[in-house]
This record gives C-alpha cells, structure tokens and sequence, in this order.
C-alpha cells in the first residue's frame, strides 16, 4: 500500500462509510489521536478578512484558531498567503521572531510547536489544515508526509462539497464555517461607518481593540453589533 | 548485436524520449492540442507511419479533430469524414484497437476508405483513448505500405495513446477543480461582502442588522441587482445607506 491509501485506511478504519461532510472531521480526529498533535483544525479561508473553521479536534483548536483570525497573523494565515506549508517547530524560538503577538498568545495556552499546509488546486487555495502540539520538536518525516496527504484528501472533500453549489454560493456544509464568524463582518462594516475608513482598515481597528483588551474578537464585535461599544468614541 | 536487436534497441530509446517528452509537457503548462500534435508526431516517427491523427469526445458524443501529424487539408479532411464511419469511430465507441487494410476498409467504409487510398494510405488502424471505463477519443494511425502494424507496434501505440489519456483526464480534473476553488472564494468572499453591508446600512440608518438586510434585498429586488452586488457598493460607499433605506 502507498501512503496515499494507507492514510485513506487510517480515514476508514473507524466506520465503513465516509461522506465528504465528515471527512474534514475525520481528518482533524486523526491527527490529534494518530499523529503526535494536540490539536488540528480545517480553515476556510479566502483572504485577510474571510476565515472560518469547518472542522476542529483537540482541546486547543478554537483557541489557536480565535487567536490567527483575532491577530490576523500565524502558521494558518502564512501557509494560507504563501501556497506553501509554514512549519514552525518551536514556537518560543522562531516563533516569536516570526509571529510575535500569535506566538506570545500560543505559548501562554500551552502550545510549542504549530504547522500550517494549504489546502489548495493549483494555484487556488481554499484554505489550511491548521496544527498544533505541546510539546516542541518537528514533525518526523513520515508524519509531515501523512500531513500532506491528509491536506489533499481534505481539498478533495472541500471541492466536492462545493460542487453542485449554485453560482456565488457556498455548498450546504461548507456554509456553516465561518457561520460565527458573522458578527465579526457586520460589526466591521458598522466600524467602517462609524470612522468612515475602508472595511479592511476597519477590521485592523477591531483586531487592535481586542487585544489592547484582551478579549475575543467575537466578544467585541459582538458589542459593536449591540450597540454596547463604539470605536469613534 | 544483430541489425534487428539494434533497430529495436534505437526504437525503445526513442519511445522512452517520447514519453519524457510527454511528460515534461504534462508538468509545464499543458495545451491539450500541442499535447496530442506530440502524440500523433511521435506515433508517425516510433511506428513507420504516413500519418497519424487524434480525435477527442467534444463530450457531446461527437468525435472531432484535435491534432494531426501534419496540416494537410486532405488529411484532415479525412479524420473528419468519419463522423460517417471509420475506424476511429468504432475504436472510441468498441473501446478496442481497429485494424483494417484498403480492401476491408473499402467495404466497411466506402466514403472513407476512397478518400485514404487518395491519399495513398494501405493501412488504417485506430486506436482508443481510455481509461478504465472512460472512452476519451482515438489515435489514428496510417501506413503507405501493405505490412499491418504487429503486435509490438500496436502495443507501443497504445503505451502512447494511454499515456495521453492519462495526461488529457488529468487536466480535465485540474481544470474543473481549480474552477470549484474560485467560486468558493468567490461565494466566501460574497458571505463576508453582505454581513459587512448589513453593518455599514445598520451604522448609516440606525437600523437593526436583520431590518438592514431586509432593506437591501428589497433595494437588490427593485433595482434586479444581485444582492452581492448591491453590498459590495454599500461596503465600497458607492451606494450611501440613507439612499438605499430611502431615509
């Protein structure tokens, strides 16, 4: 058996059927429990202010993934803009130096060690299979193969779930990622109005304030969307 | 060495360029008709050919043509005439290799054939483009003399046209992926566009998130605008909230 289907049988070995809805779950479950990680998650993503999580596993992927999206910076958000995989094995060393507000963050949740792969087609890219683990050290060889594989298998089931969509609209599964992530975009088009800035710029206000806070991006953008807080004041 | 050990030795040194050749097409930008005008040029020169000529599935059940060894009007004239019947046709819907000489042809194939003995061809021999189940088109490949394509002829010929089957579904497949990851960016991207304009509205007129929404589908409906539209000019400020909400 190759690699390819070895990873496939792995996929398999728990039930008999697979359908591409749950195979992004399934490949996250595997990499906490069969790899050496502690937490994985599937991003979707198509830009700076688009990301959304279609599938977690590990006690530590939701907060990995708040905190790249709150800082806009991270393995996920590198490996995404690059086309290529961002490994970084100890995350207090190089980490600091390459992401200095995610890897300060990531260091005080327990994390060590991160690894992004893109999910891609060519030069189009959907998203990143985002990783973690708590103990620092490189993937081995043979895990960061399986990781590539599990990459691609992953990009297989995101454009199968996409097929059929209607013209400018996501895929049934794929539109309940990045669902939470609403308040966020409406609470930057109410910033952008409020200061009269582009969206872009909006979103970098909002990413400021929270973490001058230190609260989650959703909590308050939340406030925003309430009412509560406004950013011109 | 015999004369015969050395020929054949030359011809598998040559078949290993041409699959190489093949290949380096695949990995660097693949054009499907420079591909199969490779294809039917290295078929002519590994198996002693006149010409050769490649037909592919339009995937509207007609076969057209895609390639030839050489531009000659006549010649392709006469891949084309098989629409009517000719090997080619039977090669891609049987699946299996056809080979037939002048006087079979003439009688299987009277329009077809007449036209290849114009051209001087003795023997005609199609072969298909598959892969598994998936018929994709045929090689055609002809010979001025009466000796038929042997058996190692017909092997090398479908080593080729198999390699080009893999090479031209491979594409097929990248091709509609690549399309499916731009229209989930483009359908990401929307998602994003249209909660922000909710925003924007929501700031501009003092209504609620799900009132905003509201107000730009009735606008997006009035106007016959696709709502993605419309709240990309809301988020861009072309369109100003207190106009749309009519405020």
């Amino acid at each position: 058996m190759n690699r390819q289907e070895n990873v496939i049988h792995a996929l398999l070995a728990d039930g008999d059927t697979l359908d591409a809805a749950s195979l992004p779950w399934r490949v996250c479950e595997l990499c906490v429990r069969r790899l050496s990680l502690s937490a994985a998650s599937v991003a979707l993503i198509s830009g700076p202010q688009s990301r959304g999580s279609l599938a977690a596993g590990g006690r530590l992927a939701g907060r990995v993934e708040e905190l790249q999206f709150r800082l806009g910076e991270g393995p996920c958000v590198e490996a995404f803009d690059h086309g290529v995989p961002a490994l970084e094995p100890d995350l207090a060393a190089g980490g600091l130096a390459r992401w200095p507000g995610f890897a300060r963050a990531a260091l005080a949740l327990g994390v060590r060690a991160v690894f992004a792969v893109p999910l891609q087609v060519g030069a189009a890219r959907v998203g990143a299979l985002d990783l973690a683990r708590d103990t620092a050290g490189p993937l081995d060889g043979d895990e960061l193969a399986d990781v590539l594989v599990l990459a691609d298998v992953t990009t297989s089931a995101v454009l199968f779930l996409q097929s059929g969509a209607p013209d400018g609209a996501l895929g049934a599964t794929l539109a309940q990622a990045g669902s939470d992530r609403i308040v966020v975009h409406q609470a930057t088009g109410m910033v952008s109005a409020q200061l009269r800035i582009p969206v872009a710029d909006a979103l970098a206000r909002l990413r400021a304030f929270a973490v001058a806070t230190d609260r989650d991006l959703d909590e308050v953008a939340g406030a925003v969307v309430g009412r509560r807080l406004r950013l011109d004041e | 060495m015999t004369g015969q050990e050395g020929a054949s030795v030359v011809r598998e040194q040559r078949l290993v360029r041409a699959f190489v050749e093949l290949a380096d097409t695949l990995v660097s930008g693949f054009d499907v008709v420079e591909f199969m005008s490779m294809l039917a040029a290295r078929s002519v020169d590994l198996l002693d050919l006149a010409a050769a000529g490649v037909l592919l599935d339009d995937q509207r059940g007609q076969l057209r043509v895609v390639a030839a060894s050489d531009e000659k009007v006549r010649l392709l004239e006469l891949l084309e005439l098989q629409h009517d019947g000719g090997p080619c046709t039977e090669a891609f819907h049987r699946g299996v290799a056809v080979q037939v000489g002048a006087a079979e042809a003439l009688r299987r194939w009277p329009r077809f054939a007449t036209q290849a003995a114009g051209l001087g061809y003795q023997v005609m021999c199609a072969l298909p483009l598959r892969l598994r189940d998936q018929t994709v088109g045929a090689l055609n490949l002809f010979r001025a003399t009466t000796q038929p394509l042997d058996a190692v002829d017909l092997g090398v010929g479908q080593a080729l046209a198999d390699v080009a089957t893999i090479g031209l579904l491979q594409e097929r497949s990248m091709r509609e992926s690549r399309l499916l990851a731009e229209q989930l960016q483009v359908a990401l991207n929307s998602r994003v566009a249209l909660e922000q304009a909710k925003g924007v509205l929501a700031e501009q007129t003092g209504l609620s998130i799900d009132q905003a929404f509201e107000v730009l589908r009735r606008f997006a409906r009035q106007h016959n605008l696709r709502l993605v539209d419309v709240a990309r000019r809301v988020v861009s400020g072309e369109l100003s909230g207190s106009g749309i909400a009519g405020l």
